[in-house]
């Protein structure tokens, strides 16, 4: 399938621990399109976030394939995985992991400097609405508002794949709408492929398919017929 | 064992590098204070001892000629309770296996052993027979240097009259514990012979039957040296005698007090810069430690701890390593007490040099070490013991930032984020900061404060031999002679060229201040010898004028123009006030330089000459050496190269030592500081840096904003250092110069060199040590924590 943005094959991760192994993740097989957003559900340990930092290059697969494009990531050194992540992957976390001692301007251009073609920090600011806080610390900022500095940090590359995990895990829901709606809007206009981890089943409506995981096997995947705007989900 | 003292014991095991590094610095500063108490008592308990078994004397006098009977009248001068005469002559002798021949000193042994001072003792064979008229005992110390037994037989030439005598024994004086060469203030020990023989066996080789030349005195406690040196002097001005001296004067003793004052001088100095250094570490370290646990602090508070339980461990943390590192700097200093004391025994003959463990100097400064580790970590306890177990359990608020003038200074700058990272650091905490390009510097200051030993004696050794005194070798006459004997002199085989000199003792007063010294006369267009200013220009002799060393100028308050009187101790006396024409610059030995001619006016006589300079060719120098050995009245040779080579490797030997203490402790410092800071900044940074290495930095772009902090304070306690150990530099050669010996403050690009790359090497293994740290990053973990 050429449009595909991800191909897993029979995916496995196996931590080895002193009560014996862990398998977090037993023969998954998902591919994912190019553009589309998904939402991975399920409860903690079931397998969600270590196909995200599997294929966001965090950590390496125990057995399996998983593709980018012509990459395959399971191989490839530290130093591929670099590029890879600096290239082309834009990450949101829960904990929004903003540079404490940078303004939200400079958070951004922290990554803008290092990126190939990125939008200026200015513009990835304007689109998550902080236009007015660029040249604020992160002390200074609510946060909901460092979250959206982080999707400005996140998308301004324009990254083809981003990578949420539990984004609006540490917020009110008001800032959890505006930053699922500034994820949404920015995602839309750079065309990224995005994969949003959560517990929270509510935000699954934002996506073209939905991921239930558990025991380290996808359960289901639901293809989600009418797409909602962050706004319109209740939670 | 308790929940707290096990949580004590796993977070020192967790941050034991850190705690090592600066236990490391506590055990320099201990370890510094255990040597030089124990080295200094050690040597100071031998001499105690040395001087307490052989009556060491409190005054010494030599004359030309005295009749014994003036030693009772000696005896009744006020506070003498000894007086112990005896003939001391001067020559050459022959010794096989030396190119050279050496210089002998031939002492009379007491008649009454009872009375006797500077008693000799015995370290191996016997005394000499008082029946036997060729046998004599002798310094160990030269026997060992020439390799002399027992049994030799050997010729020395005094007063032009051969004696020849066999070893019968080795002995240890008080008087000859260290002894310096003449023209140095080096040991040459193979080149100075001290024999010791019955009274009549030396009146014979002397030809001084019933008389002495040579007298030492010991005083009753609490009597004046000042008032027994004038009595001394007007007995013995009949005799042509010569100012006595107090026994901190006499060269043995002057050197060996000089060793025991630097020993303290180091002891004082060093370890408080150490514990300075380990107290701002660990206020630096266990104040992160609080704030990196107060979510436990406050929790254990919650459950009901008292405040003072709750800060304990961290007290407990700063005593533990205050202890750790007073007992390795114990084991340490004993160990270097032990070699140093070993160096020791090379240069001082004591029958008894053992060294002990000082405990008391061991207790005091584990006690300051303990003192400064807990003083370092009193703020971080107390904000602890503080904090509210509410505010405690919420996380840290992101810490606040703003754009500092540094910050205003570069936004002009085209500067990328991750530095602007680095300088908001910076300028977040200016007192860690500050604390870090002190410490950073302090270890630099040590290294080019103490490098600069190696240059300062090579300017030295320079200007004495190579600019300043010109010759390769130097005699002395027994007296002063004709300057027609300078013929003679340039015959001599292998002479080049000779330049006559005249020297006589002389007391120099001005400003009420009074110094003994000697007045060298020179020819005024010499070549061989000629003093020098601070620029290397010869400084001329005008009519009578004395041309005075800038040392001793200083200790007289006088500067060119002034005038200085002058009492000549040998002939007749003479005394004339004479104006200073000039000073020169040298650096070892106190002097006053006139024209020769001018001084021989002076002292009442004709033209005199006491000794020669001379230039000899090299390949004839063994024939010039046999030659002068026949020659009856020249007692004195000496050779600039051999002086030259024996000071090299004396001081070459004694500040490799020093100088490698003093590099190990200054990377030390700098290794402590680099590593505790980068460690901090690694426990704070850790998860921004591996937010970056998600969002697609490389390791190395993460070690550069990491280390990028220490190396903008690495560089700029480099010209702090610098001018620290420039000052340093000024303080030690305060400090360490001596009459013998005054170190010039000089700093060459090698040891600049050699210094920065010290320092440099310490501070990138320091930073590398913790970059490494960021290649095994967990990137998982960091998504999920919270900070």
């Amino acid at each position: 399938m050429t449009d595909a943005a991800l191909d897993v094959r029979d995916l496995g991760k196996v931590y080895s621990t002193s009560a014996g192994d862990v398998h977090a993740l037993r023969g998954v097989d998902l591919e994912i399109v190019s553009g589309e957003t998904l939402v991975l559900l399920g409860p903690s340990g079931s397998g969600k976030s270590t196909l995200l930092n599997i294929l966001g290059g965090l950590d390496r697969a125990t057995s399996g394939s998983a593709r980018f494009q012509d990459q395959e990531l399971t191989r490839a050194t530290d130093q591929e995985l670099t590029r890879y992540r600096r290239a082309s992957v834009g990450f949101i976390f829960q904990f929004f992991n903003l540079v404490p001692s940078l303004t939200a301007r400079e958070n951004v251009a922290l990554i803008t400097e290092i990126a190939r073609d990125p939008m200026s920090p200015e513009e990835a600011l304007a689109r998550v609405g902080l236009s007015d806080r660029m040249d604020h610390f992160p002390a200074q900022l609510s946060g909901g508002q460092q979250q959206r500095v982080a999707v400005a940090r996140a998308i301004a590359k324009r990254p083809q794949l981003l990578f949420c995990d539990e984004p609006t895990g540490s917020l009110d829901s008001e800032s959890g709408v505006q930053v699922l709606e500034a994820i949404a809007e920015v995602t839309r206009d750079v065309g990224a492929t995005t994969m949003i981890v959560s517990h929270n089943a509510d935000i699954a409506g934002m996506a073209d398919r939905i991921i239930r995981f558990r025991d380290g096997r996808i359960t289901e995947i639901e293809r989600n017929g009418k797409k909602l705007a962050p706004r319109e989900m209740s939670w | 064992m308790r929940s707290l003292d096990r949580k004590l014991l796993r977070d020192l095991w967790r941050l034991k590098w850190q705690m090592m590094a600066i236990a490391l610095l506590i055990a320099c500063g201990v370890s510094v204070a255990v040597m030089s108490f124990s080295a200094q008592r050690a040597l100071a308990g031998a001499q105690a001892a040395f001087y307490a078994d052989t009556r060491f004397a409190d005054v010494f006098a030599q004359a030309k000629r005295a009749p014994l009977s003036r030693v009772h009248e000696l005896t009744r001068i006020e506070g003498v309770t000894t007086a112990d005469g005896r003939i001391l002559d001067v020559g050459l002798m022959d010794v096989p296996g030396l190119a050279r021949p050496a210089m002998v000193r031939l002492i009379s042994l007491p008649d009454d052993e009872g009375r006797a001072l500077n008693r000799i003792r015995l370290s191996r064979g016997r005394m000499p027979d008082p029946r036997q008229t060729d046998e004599a005992v002798v310094l160990k110390t030269f026997m060992d240097a020439a390799g002399v037994k027992l049994g030799d037989r050997l010729t020395a030439v005094v007063q032009g009259r051969a004696f020849t005598f066999t070893v019968v024994g080795a002995v240890l004086s008080p008087e000859y514990v260290y002894v310096p060469a003449p023209e140095s203030f080096m040991p040459d020990d193979a080149h100075q012979a001290v024999l010791w023989a019955p009274r009549p066996t030396v009146e014979r080789a002397a030809g001084m039957s019933g008389t002495f030349n040579a007298v030492a005195l010991k005083l009753a406690p609490g009597a004046s040296t000042a008032a027994v040196l004038a009595d001394v002097d007007r007995i013995l001005a009949p005799y042509g005698g010569r100012a006595a001296y107090a026994r901190k004067d006499q060269a043995s003793h002057a050197f060996l007090a000089a060793e025991l004052k630097e020993l303290s001088t180091s002891a004082s100095i060093l370890p408080p810069i150490f514990l300075i250094i380990a107290a701002a570490l660990v206020h630096l370290t266990v104040s992160r430690l609080v704030d990196a646990e107060r979510e436990q602090i406050g929790l254990l508070k919650a459950f009901g701890y008292r405040d003072s339980e709750a800060a304990r461990p961290y007290l407990r943390m700063a005593i533990a390593i205050g202890l750790v590192g007073a007992i390795a700097g114990g084991l340490v200093g004993g160990t270097l007490a032990a070699a140093i004391v070993d160096q020791y025994r090379d240069y001082f003959r004591f029958p008894v040099l053992a060294v002990r463990f000082h405990w008391l100097a061991f207790g005091g400064a584990s006690a300051v070490a303990v003192a400064a580790t807990v003083a370092g970590s009193l703020a971080a306890v107390r904000r602890a013991a503080a904090l509210s177990p509410a505010v405690a359990m919420q996380p840290l608020r992101p810490a606040t930032y703003r754009a500092g003038l540094l910050d205003r200074l570069v936004r002009g700058a085209a500067i990328d984020q991750a530095t602007r990272v680095i300088v908001r650091n910076l300028e977040r905490f200016p007192v860690r900061s500050l604390l870090a390009t002190l410490g950073l510097a302090a270890s630099l200051t040590l290294l080019v404060g103490t490098q600069f030993l190696f240059d300062s004696l090579d300017k030295v050794v320079d200007q004495a031999y190579y600019r300043t005194q010109r010759w390769s070798e130097a005699i002395s006459f027994a007296e002063p002679r004709s300057i027609a004997s300078l013929g003679e002199t340039l015959r001599l085989p292998g002479v080049l060229a000779a330049e006559p000199v005249r020297t006589v003792a002389a007391r120099l007063q001005a400003n009420g201040r009074e110094e003994l010294t000697r007045i060298v006369g020179l020819e005024p267009d010499g070549r061989l010898d000629r003093p020098l200013d601070a620029r290397d220009r010869r400084v001329p002799f005008k009519g009578r004028g004395l041309v005075v060393s800038e040392a001793l100028a200083d200790r007289l308050g006088l500067e060119a123009g002034d005038e200085v009187r002058v009492e000549v101790i040998d002939g007749r006396g003479p005394a004339a006030v004479l104006p200073v024409s000039g000073l020169a610059r040298d650096y070892s030995g106190f002097a006053a330089y006139m024209d020769r001619r001018r001084l021989n006016v002076l002292m009442g006589e004709g033209d005199l000459v006491g000794g020669a300079h001379l230039q000899l060719a090299a390949d004839r120098r063994s024939s010039f050496y046999r030659a002068i050995e026949r020659t009856p009245q020249i007692v004195g040779a000496s050779s600039r190269d051999e002086t030259v080579a024996s000071w090299r490797q004396a001081m070459a030997e004694a500040f490799r030592v020093t100088v490698s203490f003093y590099v190990g402790f200054a990377g030390a410092i700098a290794f402590g500081v680099a590593y505790n800071t980068s460690r901090i900044a690694l426990s704070e940074r850790a998860r921004d840096l591996a937010t970056l290495r998600v969002l697609g930095f490389g390791e190395g772009e993460c070690a550069y904003i990491l280390v990028g902090e220490l190396a903008v304070l690495a560089l700029v306690a480099i010209p702090l250092g610098v001018l620290g150990g420039q000052a340093l530099a000024h303080g030690l050669v305060a400090a360490y110069s001596r009459d013998e010996v005054r170190l010039p403050a000089i700093i060459g690009q090698r040891s600049y060199g050699i210094s920065l790359l010290a320092y440099l090497a310490a501070v990138i293994v320091a930073g590398g040590l913790v970059a490494r740290r960021i290649w095994s990053f967990d990137l998982v973990a960091v998504l999920k924590t919270r900070d």
